[in-house]
């Protein structure tokens, strides 16, 4: 949980770039329609980016006096399994597309299964394979959420095995 | 005859075995720490995009259910509450566990939860149709009140600071203007790109928020171990519900008109409800906190009680209760429909259909809940290092099903980050998607309002302060923005002065 009455490592930073955040969104939102009337399009977002400038300067000046909490370094707040989960999912989405939806998925949940477990690579594989059919029988099959099919020639797979089924009763 | 549609889910096979299905998935997720139901119902919007509107709701509907009542278990076994709504309940749940009456516990919740959800609708069903009639004659300002007053309750009562909760509500408005003007065809917060017209779709914001933030948060625990508990005898005596049901009414009543509130959910629902059953409980078997039953079933039965609540505002008004609703809201405009007051009029079919998956997810979550126990410690116990992925990749998923494209899944990627960070430093993530669900209603009605009174701001406050309604939502939001400033403190110790140099 966040204590209110701390300032943790980068907390400051984050709160001067939403102020300059909402700066910017306030200097677009007055070029919308500028300031002629209060029916226009721009008036909202004025409003609402207003709020936003007003509300983030506050709350930079309170975190500017705080004293700084017993966490230290950039490290604890924001560790490497995460930015290296932030990268992987970054790669992931690249990937989806070019490769396919299996084989992307596969490596990911490998990647990630094994690096959070710190465990054996082999079976991170496994579990990864047995979650991804989970997935795939769930969403593909059950919801058809269509993924693309990259280098897996997906719809040929599922009519052959469709083929098969349907031979087996005649 | 729009009655009927109550029945529908009860026997339609399809939709029967859809609010089943919802159900159990909601407990399981909303007893799994790091899971919510916010997170499952964001991911699921994207999945259930394309089914048809009754199908999606149905498992909607179960889901929410499930999660609300979900949440206890893990409170109560692991002194963990799964969701926020059973914070109050791990306080006297888990020292009953602690004595070897886990059983006994997740016994008398599970009954009592659904006690309080069949009352909660009951309420839903007698007071919607009434409220609905009676919000026919908003004005488009008591529309831009109610809606600016949900999202600073939602701020002021859901985390540390109420500056930060607007911060936050602004930011999902802001996010809501995107796109091309509704009313002239304007480019806003555009930046020239064509792509950008049609704004960002709420669901990579409700995914990226709720999915991967929670995620990423939940990353630095993932090697905490899990505790384990013996289970006993599950179904309660009847002896112990009936010497509580004077109890679970009132704490049930409490939740419906918390849950009715816009901006107030199951978790301040059962808090409050807990602060209830301690002043009114004469002599408790044990003291509260160690154990006493009332301290048990006054949370659950106000939680979800606090369901049927949320749909009252959801429903006549079209303002969200919690981050919940506004997601089911999304999923209401995502199929067409428009939740407000004409939705009673125009489809009085969609509410019995509501009212009657509610009941029926009660009734399973009162099956599921007293059956099954043995394997739901086990799927608790789940190592997160497989669960984490999985979600993420789910994450993923859902935000390109959207719209078969790579753009939504950046969105939301960006949105987990951004969430992330606000969740490290204390902002809370709840008013940002109710503004951007809200955002449309509130700039549409502001123009309305102002329009009709000729771009006037004196004629507009004018109309305000003359008529009740409006009088009374100004005035609570002015309050609300009072207490957070430090005038309030400032009175407050004037008149604590005031009060012990009386007492001298």
């Amino acid at each position: 949980m966040h204590d209110p009455n701390r300032r943790l490592p980068g907390e400051r930073i984050f709160s001067v770039l939403m102020v300059a955040v909402s700066l910017f969104l306030f200097y677009t939102a007055t070029q919308i329609s500028g300031l002629s009337g209060l029916a226009e399009p721009g008036s909202f977002p004025m409003f609402a980016t207003g709020m936003m400038v007003i509300t983030s300067t506050i709350i930079t000046f309170k975190t500017l006096r705080l004293p700084h909490s017993d966490v230290h370094g950039w490290k604890s707040v924001f560790p490497g399994l995460v930015i290296l989960t932030i990268i992987l999912m970054g790669f992931y989405a690249l990937a989806l597309q070019p490769v396919g939806f299996l084989p992307t998925s596969f490596v990911f949940l490998t990647i990630a299964n094994w690096v959070m477990a710190r465990g054996n690579p082999l079976r991170a594989a496994l579990t990864s394979a047995l979650s991804l059919v989970l997935v795939y029988v769930v969403f593909r099959l059950v919801f058809s959420v269509l993924m693309p099919e990259g280098i897996v020639p997906e719809r040929e797979i599922l009519a052959y095995i469709g083929s098969i089924l349907n031979g087996g009763v005649k | 005859m729009d009655f009927t549609h109550f029945f529908m889910t009860w026997i339609d096979l399809r939709l029967l075995a859809l609010v089943g299905a919802g159900t159990f998935a909601g407990i399981y997720i909303g007893a799994i720490p790091g899971l919510s139901v916010t997170m499952a119902v964001s991911i699921l919007i994207s999945f259930t995009f394309g089914w048809e509107m009754y199908d999606a709701l149905a498992l909607m509907i179960g889901i929410y259910m499930g999660g609300v009542y979900g949440g206890s278990r893990t409170a109560i076994l692991l002194n963990i509450p799964g969701a926020p709504s059973a914070i109050a309940t791990a306080l006297d749940g888990y020292p009953l566990a602690k004595k070897g009456l886990a059983g006994e516990a997740i016994g008398l919740s599970t009954t009592m939860s659904a006690l309080g959800g069949l009352i909660g609708i009951a309420v839903l069903g007698f007071a919607a149709p009434a409220v609905s009639e009676f919000a026919i004659r908003f004005q488009p300002r008591d529309y831009m009140l109610l809606a600016i007053l949900g999202i600073l309750l939602v701020g002021s009562l859901s985390g540390e600071s109420l500056i930060k909760g607007v911060f936050a509500g602004a930011l999902g408005l802001t996010i809501g203007c995107v796109g091309l003007d509704p009313l002239t065809a304007q480019e806003r917060f555009t930046f020239g790109y064509i792509e950008l017209w049609g704004g960002i779709s709420f669901v990579a914001v409700m995914i990226g928020l709720f999915g991967v933030s929670e995620a990423l948060m939940q990353l630095k625990h993932i090697n905490t171990p899990a505790l384990k508990q013996k289970i006993t005898r599950v179904i309660p005596s009847w002896k112990s519900v009936l010497k509580f049901l004077p109890l679970s009414v009132q704490t049930s009543l409490i939740g419906v008109i918390i849950g009715a509130l816009p901006g107030t959910g199951g978790d301040i629902a059962a808090l409050m409800s807990y602060d209830h059953a301690k002043r009114v409980t004469k002599n408790p078997e044990v003291p509260f906190g160690q154990g006493a039953r009332a301290g048990l079933v006054a949370p659950e039965t106000a939680n979800n009680a606090a369901v049927g609540g949320a749909f009252i505002p959801m429903l006549t008004l079209g303002i969200p209760g919690d981050s919940v609703t506004a997601i089911i809201i999304g999923a209401m405009f995502i199929h067409g429909l428009n939740p407000g007051p004409m939705l009673m009029i125009e489809r009085p079919e969609m509410f019995w259909f509501i009212l009657g998956a509610l009941v029926l997810a009660t009734v399973f979550m009162l099956i599921f809940g007293l059956t099954g126990i043995r394997i739901f410690v086990k799927v608790v116990e789940l190592p997160r290092a497989m669960l984490f992925p999985l979600i993420l990749l789910l994450s993923i998923i859902g935000a390109f099903a959207v719209n078969n494209a790579l753009t939504d899944v950046y969105w939301m990627l960006g949105f987990g980050v951004l969430g992330y960070f606000m969740k490290l430093y204390g902002y809370q993530l709840g008013p940002v998607i109710l503004g951007v669900i809200l955002s449309r209603l509130i700039d549409d009605n502001w123009r309305r309002a102002i329009i009709s009174e000729r771009e006037d701001l004196g004629r507009l406050f004018h109309g305000i302060f003359t008529s009740p309604l409006s009088l009374v939502l100004f005035m609570a939001v002015v309050a609300i923005f009072f207490t957070s400033t430090p005038l309030w403190p400032m009175l407050k110790n004037k008149l604590r002065k005031a009060a012990a140099k009386k007492d001298a």
